[in-house]
């Protein structure tokens, strides 16, 4: 209780300082501030491409192999699998046989066509020929209409299921089940809309802006010269954990339909939910890393130029921190004394650096992804405030602390 | 290994054989050599001397500002030189009352806080130093200048204010230390009538002063020369006009 006294009266003569020299104060906590908006900012960007993240690959799956010719992430190495032959519908069926009861295999093939719906063109479109698998292994569904059906595969009909951002772009609000457009020169008649999915990740595919239609409608529609079609494998093991064991089977397949000897290197990528997420834990890594080196930075200079306040403060009350002695006051009061003075400006800096950055979180939301300051996030922001104040208000708090009273009394 | 002599028990301080020697550059100043006396309660004394002779000195050993280099000093029969900073800073919170030349109030508190100040280092509750400093401060004659800042008052006042916080621990001793040096004369024997009177009340006095005129108020004079004792006289107290 006597503690909590002492504490009381360190607080309130922090306050009157502060209240004193509001200017100064106000200078002081630049730094902090900046270093608390980089915080606070890095955090909700870190959050809001996590968060964006795995909303656009939800559809993905963390059970899904992919056999692809190309890997999905080419850097600058897209010379190694120019030359990488096709991989076709018939080794699809192949490999499908041999994983039959297994595994849930669906082949794929995909190109850009442009789209006509009346007056209404949509250039540049994914088109995805696809089968009835297609939303056993990925888990999007349609919200209206149906998907394709077995028999449309079988029969290659000319029906599709097109994304949100074609009916929006198509259609605008009116309804476009059972609606004909043009799909290339092609003629499909629409049965769904899939579920939005979230647009694009910062410049990926944007899996909103996508035509499915039977494979083999597909193929009658726009095959043309023969082995001239991508196909992809989608293969959804029975459980995640299988995945594993799976990859290494799908691989072993593969190589034998591709006829490959034991000492070449594979001719196609398998490609995972994983690869993605490796690849965006690397760019969370750079957001993370780059907000921690300008919050640092930026932190530091404050605490400086907070330390460099508090002496001043601690020297101009110097004749007091001598009377306060001399009536009694501990060596630790003095400290928390300062101590109070120095966190009451770096929490200051704080509160404003905090403002700022839910605004300009507030216009992140709006224009790049979804991102909001969570409670833990602005817990994290007052605490570092405070701790940049312990820190920078030791040294000077301190000293003052173990100030002689008879020297200090004495001071001009 | 000196044997220690107990203090006698009714003294309000004890000191036997205190030296101080402090360190300045490649020179060591003997500032105390061997000072031994005691202080009754309720004694009116007046510490005298030039400068040079160590009664400041001897005022921060007393004070608890400062710790002798050797000897003892007994506070109330309390062995206060061995005792550590905090222990000192708890002393000088109860059992020592300051009042300085300059005054030394905090600026940006009010009268009422400046006086409870000592109360609020000795963990006390609000609700009890409430009584304590509005008692200091009425015991001074400055009631209605409770909620006045420092530089509202004049020097007088703000004289008493310091003594009213003196005062408000109900300390052993009360240690003046040129009370009146900063002071016109009119106030000044105002100043010193309110510590006649504080004496009369049962407090002891000490005062540190160069002033043949405000030493007279006192009832026991010691004058230090070059750091040690040179007369310790009962004297009768006679005012100067």
């Amino acid at each position: 209780m006597r503690w909590a006294i002492d504490l009381g009266e360190s607080f309130q003569i922090a306050l009157s300082a502060l209240r004193a020299n509001r200017a100064r104060g106000a200078l002081t906590t630049l730094g902090i501030i900046i270093g608390i908006v980089a915080v606070v900012l890095t955090m909700t960007a870190a959050n809001g491409l996590q968060n964006k993240f795995r909303q656009t690959f939800s559809a993905v799956g963390a059970d899904v192999i992919y056999v692809s010719r190309m890997p999905w992430i080419i850097m600058n190495d897209f010379f190694l699998y120019r030359n990488r032959p096709h991989i076709e519908l018939r080794q699809a069926d192949l490999l499908e046989q041999k994983l039959r009861g297994r595994a849930i295999v669906n082949p794929q093939v995909g190109g850009s066509h442009d789209l006509k719906y009346r007056s209404e063109t949509m250039d540049g479109v994914t088109i995805i020929g696809t089968t009835e698998k297609q939303i056993l292994v990925t888990s999007t569904q349609p919200e209206s209409g149906r998907f394709i059906m077995a028999s449309d595969v079988s029969h290659k009909t000319g029906v599709c299921v097109i994304g949100t951002d074609v009916r929006k772009g198509l259609f605008g609000t009116e309804n476009p089940v059972n609606k004909k457009i043009k799909i290339g020169w092609n003629v499909f008649r629409v049965v769904g809309v899939m579920e939005k999915q979230g647009g694009s990740f910062l410049g990926g595919p944007n899996f909103d802006r996508q035509v499915y239609v039977p494979i083999t409608s597909y193929v009658k529609a726009f095959g043309g010269a023969r082995g001239h079609l991508d196909v992809d494998v989608a293969i959804k093991a029975p459980t995640q954990e299988a995945v594993g064991e799976l990859e290494f089977e799908v691989i072993g397949e593969m190589r034998k339909i591709r006829s490959l000897r034991p000492s070449e290197r594979d001719d196609f990528s398998i490609n995972k939910l994983d690869t993605l997420t490796g690849t965006f834990n690397r760019m969370m890594g750079v957001v993370l890393l780059v907000g921690l080196i300008v919050t640092s930075i930026s932190l530091f200079v404050g605490g400086v130029g907070v330390m460099n306040i508090m002496f001043v403060s601690v020297t101009e009350r110097t004749r007091e921190i001598g009377i306060r002695k001399a009536i009694g006051a501990k060596r630790r009061s003095i400290l928390f004394q300062f101590l109070f003075e120095s966190c009451a400006i770096c929490l200051m800096g704080g509160v404003i650096g905090i403002v700022l950055a839910v605004i300009l979180t507030a216009v992140i939301n709006a224009v790049l992804m979804p991102a909001s300051v969570s409670l833990p996030i602005l817990a994290l922001a007052v605490s570092v405030s405070v701790l940049v104040g312990t820190v920078a208000g030791f040294v000077p708090a301190y000293k003052g602390a173990k100030l002689d009273p008879i020297e200090a009394l004495r001071y001009e | 290994m000196m044997v220690e002599t107990p203090p006698p028990t009714d003294a309000a301080l004890c000191l036997r054989d205190v030296t101080k020697t402090y360190v300045l550059g490649a020179d060591k100043v003997h500032a105390l050599r061997g000072i031994s006396l005691d202080i009754a309660r309720n004694e009116y004394v007046a510490i005298m001397g030039p400068s040079g002779s160590g009664k400041s000195t001897l005022m921060h050993v007393i004070g608890c500002l400062d710790v002798p280099t050797s000897g003892s000093y007994w506070l109330e029969s309390q062995m206060v030189a061995k005792m550590s900073e905090s222990q000192l800073a708890e002393i000088r919170n109860r059992r020592i009352g300051f009042v300085f030349q300059t005054f030394n109030l905090i600026p940006r508190a009010n009268i009422f806080h400046n006086v409870e100040l000592p109360l609020v280092y000795g963990g006390m509750r609000k609700s009890e130093r409430r009584a304590l400093a509005e008692t200091a401060i009425e015991r001074v004659g400055l009631a209605e200048r409770m909620r006045h800042k420092p530089n509202e008052l004049s020097g007088g006042q703000r004289q008493r204010v310091a003594i009213a916080r003196a005062l408000v621990y109900n300390p052993s001793i009360i240690l003046a230390d040129e009370p009146t040096g900063n002071l016109d004369s009119k106030t000044g024997d105002e100043i010193m009538a309110l510590f006649d009177e504080l004496h009369a009340a049962g407090q002891t006095v000490i005062l540190v002063t160069h002033e043949e005129y405000i030493a007279g108020h006192a009832l026991r004079e010691i004058r230090l020369r070059d750091g040690a004792i040179e007369s310790d006289v009962m004297t009768r107290g006679q005012r100067r006009v």
